[in-house]
C-alpha cells in the first residue's frame, strides 16, 4: 500500500514536471506567454516563503526574529547576489534576536 | 570563445552546493516524518529516488501516517508540488532545441532550486545548458540520496530548539531576489506574497496555485496598460 503511494505519486510528479516540456516542444511561444512566465519565479518563490511561515489555518507564524530575518537575507542577497552570505545574515540574525528577546 | 565541458559541469555542481545547505535540516525532518509514519526506513528512503521532492515526500508520508487513504495523501502530496507544473512552462521554450533523451532526464531533476539557477543563467547555447542543468540537478540529487538517507538514520538528532528549518525559508527568500532583477518582478514578488497569506487557509497549501496565477494576471494587466 506504500509502495504504491510512493509509485503513484513518482509517476505524478514526474508527469507534472515533464508535461508542458514535452507538449510544447514545437509550439512557438507568442511575446504575452513569454512575458507571462517572467513573472514565475520571483511569484513562486515569494509564494513559497509566506507558505512556509504560515500554519495550517492561515495564522502567520513569522515573529520579530523570523521577520527581520528575512529582510535582512533578502537585503543581503539583492546586494551581494551570493547565497550563502544571505543564508549566513539570515540565521545568524535570527538566532541573536532569538536569544536577546 | 565557449567554455569547456569539463568547467561548466563543476561551475553547475559548485553552484549547486550552497543551494543544499538549507535542504540539510529538511531532510532530518523528512527521517522524523518517516519514522513517526511508522514505515520502515527502507521504505521511506525509496521515495527520494523515486520522486524526488522533499516537500511532496514529506506531506504524503504525513497523511500516510496520519491514516489517510492512499488516494488522498497523493492526490495532496501532488497539489503540494503542482508548482513544477509552471516550472515546466516556464522552461519549456528552452528546452526546444534541446535533444528528446535531455527532455527526459533533465525532467526528473527539474526541482525549486535548479529552476531558479537556471531560470537566473542567461545560456543561450544550447549543450551549456544542457551541462549547466544536469549538473547542478545531479548535484542536488545525489546530495538528497544521501542526506534523506541519513535522516532516517539518525532521526530527530537535531533538537527542535534549534530552529535550523528556518534556512528553508531564508534561501528562498535568497532565490526570490536572485529571480527578481527587475524593478516589476520585485513588484510581483511582493503581490504574490500579499495573495498567499490571503490564501493561506486554502488546504495543501493551494494558496501558491493562486498567488502565482493571480500575479501573473496582474502584472500582465498593468503592463497592458501602461503600453
Amino acid at each position: 500500500m506504500i509502495a504504491t503511494a510512493i509509485i503513484l505519486t513518482g509517476l505524478g510528479s514526474y508527469a507534472m514536471r515533464a508535461f508542458f516540456i514535452f507538449a510544447l516542444a514545437r509550439y512557438s511561444f507568442p511575446p504575452i506567454l513569454r512575458r507571462a512566465l517572467e513573472y514565475v519565479a520571483p511569484t513562486v518563490m515569494a509564494a513559497l516563503v509566506i507558505s512556509m511561515m504560515t500554519s495550517t489555518e492561515g495564522k502567520l507564524t513569522a515573529g520579530w526574529a523570523e521577520s527581520i530575518g528575512l529582510l535582512l537575507a533578502a537585503t543581503v542577497a539583492k546586494f551581494t547576489g551570493n547565497h550563502i552570505f544571505s543564508l549566513l545574515a539570515g540565521m545568524g540574525s535570527f538566532w541573536v534576536i532569538r536569544w536577546i528577546m | 570563445m565557449s567554455p569547456s565541458p569539463s568547467s561548466i559541469i563543476v561551475r553547475g555542481s559548485i553552484d549547486a552546493l550552497p543551494l543544499f545547505i538549507p535542504a540539510i535540516p529538511f531532510a532530518f525532518v523528512f527521517g522524523v516524518v518517516v519514522a513517526n509514519a511508522g514505515i520502515p526506513g527502507w521504505l521511506g528512503w525509496s521515495s527520494s529516488p523515486i520522486i524526488f521532492g522533499g516537500a511532496i515526500q514529506v506531506t504524503l508520508f504525513t497523511l500516510l501516517g496520519e491514516g489517510a487513504s492512499v488516494a488522498a495523501a497523493v492526490s495532496a502530496a501532488l497539489i503540494v508540488g503542482a508548482r513544477h507544473l509552471f516550472y515546466s512552462l516556464t522552461l519549456a521554450p528552452r528546452f526546444q532545441d534541446q535533444p528528446d533523451w535531455f527532455r527526459w532526464i533533465g525532467s526528473y531533476v527539474l526541482i525549486d532550486q535548479v529552476f531558479v539557477l537556471i531560470q537566473t543563467k542567461p545560456i543561450d547555447e544550447p549543450a551549456i545548458f544542457r551541462r549547466y542543468f544536469l549538473a547542478t540537478g545531479f548535484t542536488f540529487w545525489a546530495l538528497w540520496m544521501v542526506f534523506t538517507a541519513l535522516g532516517i538514520l539518525l532521526g530527530p538528532a537535531i533538537p527542535e530548539s534549534w530552529g535550523v528549518e528556518f534556512a528553508a525559508p531564508v534561501l528562498f527568500v535568497s532565490l526570490m531576489m536572485a529571480a527578481s532583477d527587475r524593478r516589476d518582478k520585485l513588484i510581483a514578488a511582493v503581490i504574490a506574497m500579499g495573495i498567499t497569506l490571503a490564501f493561506s487557509q486554502l488546504p495543501h497549501r493551494a494558496g501558491i496555485l493562486v498567488a502565482v496565477a493571480l500575479t501573473v494576471g496582474i502584472m500582465l494587466l498593468m503592463h497592458r496598460r501602461q503600453s
